[in-house]
């Protein structure tokens, strides 16, 4: 078998069982990138020596009978609004083109830890505002599947690359859908854990009640060792979780579903949903009930309007964290400018895309005099009421399953130039960030025209033991996360 | 919900973004098309909901209020678009 075809899991094996080295793994990605790459254009910034200098001191310690890291060896991919110590960062936005930072966020740290492979940065939707990586401000990620349309987004570059063998684990972030959404585009697994389990220090702020960082990779147990890799408390998060939490997933998730109680909520079949995916997702259901499980059709009845609220919620935070680019202490300056006033409008005029402006102007909005309780208020209780629901119904379930994205993946183009028509593709994601949960979307079928299908399966806070054991065991009946695109 | 080109004007101010006034005018359809999406919260009753903004398990957390040093100045200020000692030398921004 090709490195590149490996999971995460066998990289390692190999590299401690010393069937191959480190270096053999580098090498062996870089050549499919070089392979790949032009045809995907999912990567911002490639880090060929750091990640050969890396490889190096991993086949040392190896050498040395030295134990190495539950990553060891495997390259991974980080989604470039995540700081990387000394690599270029810099959100997919003019803004932040050349920002360096200083630092590693908790997660890239944690990863080093590890022994994984950082191999570069990946394209997203500029400040993570988007769900087709379109607004990048550097470049177009192209779907593997079918390089005529998007990868979803915002973490589109990162579920791409994964998706194309030019990864075998990437890190995205999920404030509305972003790292679910491109997985079921790309067909791979994308893991959004519970509000708190993943540290966000480092991680560059969208909505900062509801980013959360987490692992697209190319099957389920993948999923589960990245986040073994990646989740705890962090000092340096005061929202990061301070009470214990499963640390081991890998002994639990062959477990099987029997006697399981999975909801189906009959209100995430609206919306426009696409035939195929419909069907794809109630197949999943008899599967599920085929493998012991209790597979019901619930009501969770406020689902449309949580899109609203998401959307007043998201902008008006993403309005105050984005305040700090002023052109004054780094980030993009424009050139002429006559007082502050106008460096700071002109800087950030210059330096944002379309769609970060059209954010800011909205959060601006629901936050401003006169309008604070019709918009924000509003969506604030909304979201304690979202929360509730779903709280409740896991008190008689243990996962909910839904579609991961109501369409299958769209031309490049088709939505760019309708801004609500792009929001309501994130109908079936948002409401799981204003509730804080746990959900992970893995390919569960293949449409007429040969684009992924994915699915959603919602668990408890704090619920992805359950979710991973759900996952892995429907991955083994389909026998999907297998399957890649040919370029 | 209607809204004017004043209003865009006015809230792109606020936000310290300048807009002209075709973008400004481009503007206001897309915001009345989803600002009357977000009026579907509306129909609902939400009553005297309290709001939780915090998982209640985190709750507050504070840290010890102590200096510490960043040892890697160089790499802290290779952001800054110009420097003088060790200070970030910015644009006269009092007038």
């Amino acid at each position: 078998m090709n490195i590149h075809e490996m999971t995460a899991l066998e990289i390692r094996r190999g590299i401690t069982e010393k069937q191959f080295s480190a270096i053999d793994v580098v090498r062996a990605f870089f050549e499919k990138i070089y392979e790949k790459e032009p045809l995907v254009d999912g990567f911002l910034t490639l880090c060929r020596e750091e990640a050969l200098a890396k490889a190096r001191q991993i086949d040392e310690k190896i050498k040395a009978g030295e134990p190495v890291g539950k990553l060891a060896g495997v390259p991974v991919a980080i989604k470039d609004n995540i700081c990387t110590d000394g690599i270029r960062t810099t959100c997919a936005s003019r803004m932040l083109q050349d920002f360096i930072p200083p630092y590693d966020a908790t997660v890239v740290k944690k990863l080093k830890e590890a022994d994984a492979i950082i191999i570069g940065k990946t394209n997203m939707d500029e400040f993570a505002m988007g769900s087709s990586t379109e607004n990048s401000a550097f470049k177009k990620t192209k779907n593997p599947w079918d390089r005529k349309r998007v990868p979803g987004g915002s973490s589109g570059g990162s579920a791409a690359v994964v998706s194309a063998g030019m990864a075998a684990l990437a890190l995205g972030s999920d404030t509305g859908g972003s790292i679910r959404q491109p997985a079921a585009f790309c067909g791979v697994v994308g893991l959004k854990p519970t509000y708190g389990l993943v540290s966000r220090f480092g991680l560059i702020a969208f909505g900062s009640s509801l980013d959360q960082i987490g692992p697209q990779t190319n099957n389920i147990k993948d999923s589960a060792l990245a986040l073994e890799a990646i989740q705890g408390e962090d000092k340096r998060d005061s929202t990061s979780v301070r009470h214990p939490v499963t640390e081991d997933y890998m002994s639990t998730i062959e477990k099987g579903v029997k006697g399981m109680k999975i909801g189906v909520p009959a209100e995430f079949f609206d919306f426009g949903l696409d035939e195929e995916i419909a069907f794809s997702i109630k197949a999943c259901m008899q599967k599920f009930k085929e493998m012991g499980a209790v597979a019901e059709d619930i009501s969770l009845p406020i689902t449309k309007e949580g899109l609203s609220a998401y959307y007043i919620i998201s902008s008006a935070e993403a309005s105050s964290n984005l305040g700090r680019f002023d052109g004054l202490r780094y980030g993009y300056r424009t050139e002429n400018f006559n007082g502050f006033n106008q460096l700071t409008e002109k800087s950030r005029s210059e330096g944002f895309g379309e769609e970060v402006k059209r954010r800011i102007m909205l959060g601006t909005f629901v936050l401003s005099s006169g309008y604070y309780d019709a918009y924000y208020n509003r969506a604030q209780k909304l979201r304690a009421r979202i929360r509730e629901q779903f709280i409740k119904a896991f008190e008689s379930y243990d996962i909910l399953l839904s579609p991961a994205s109501p369409v299958l993946p769209f031309k490049i183009g088709e939505k760019a130039g309708n801004p609500l028509e792009m929001y309501l593709s994130d109908i079936y994601t948002v409401n799981i960030n204003l509730a804080g949960l746990p959900a992970l979307s893995m390919p569960c079928g293949i449409s007429r025209d040969g684009l992924p299908v994915g699915l959603q399966i919602i668990g408890p806070h704090y619920g992805e033991e359950k979710i991973l054991k759900a996952a892995y065991a429907l991955e083994q009946e389909l026998r999907l996360t297998a399957m890649r695109p040919t370029l | 919900m209607k809204i004017s080109v004043e209003d865009v004007r006015y809230i792109a101010k606020l936000a310290k973004l300048s807009i002209t006034f075709e973008q400004a005018q481009k503007m206001v359809g897309e915001f009345e098309g989803i600002l009357t999406h977000f009026e579907s919260i509306d129909r609902l009753d939400l009553g005297d909901l309290r709001v939780e903004l915090q998982d209640l398990n985190t709750g507050t957390v504070l840290r010890k209020d102590e200096i510490s040093v960043f040892k890697d100045k160089e790499k802290l200020f290779l952001n800054a678009k110009s420097m003088r000692d060790s200070y970030i030398r910015v644009p006269k921004i009092i007038e």
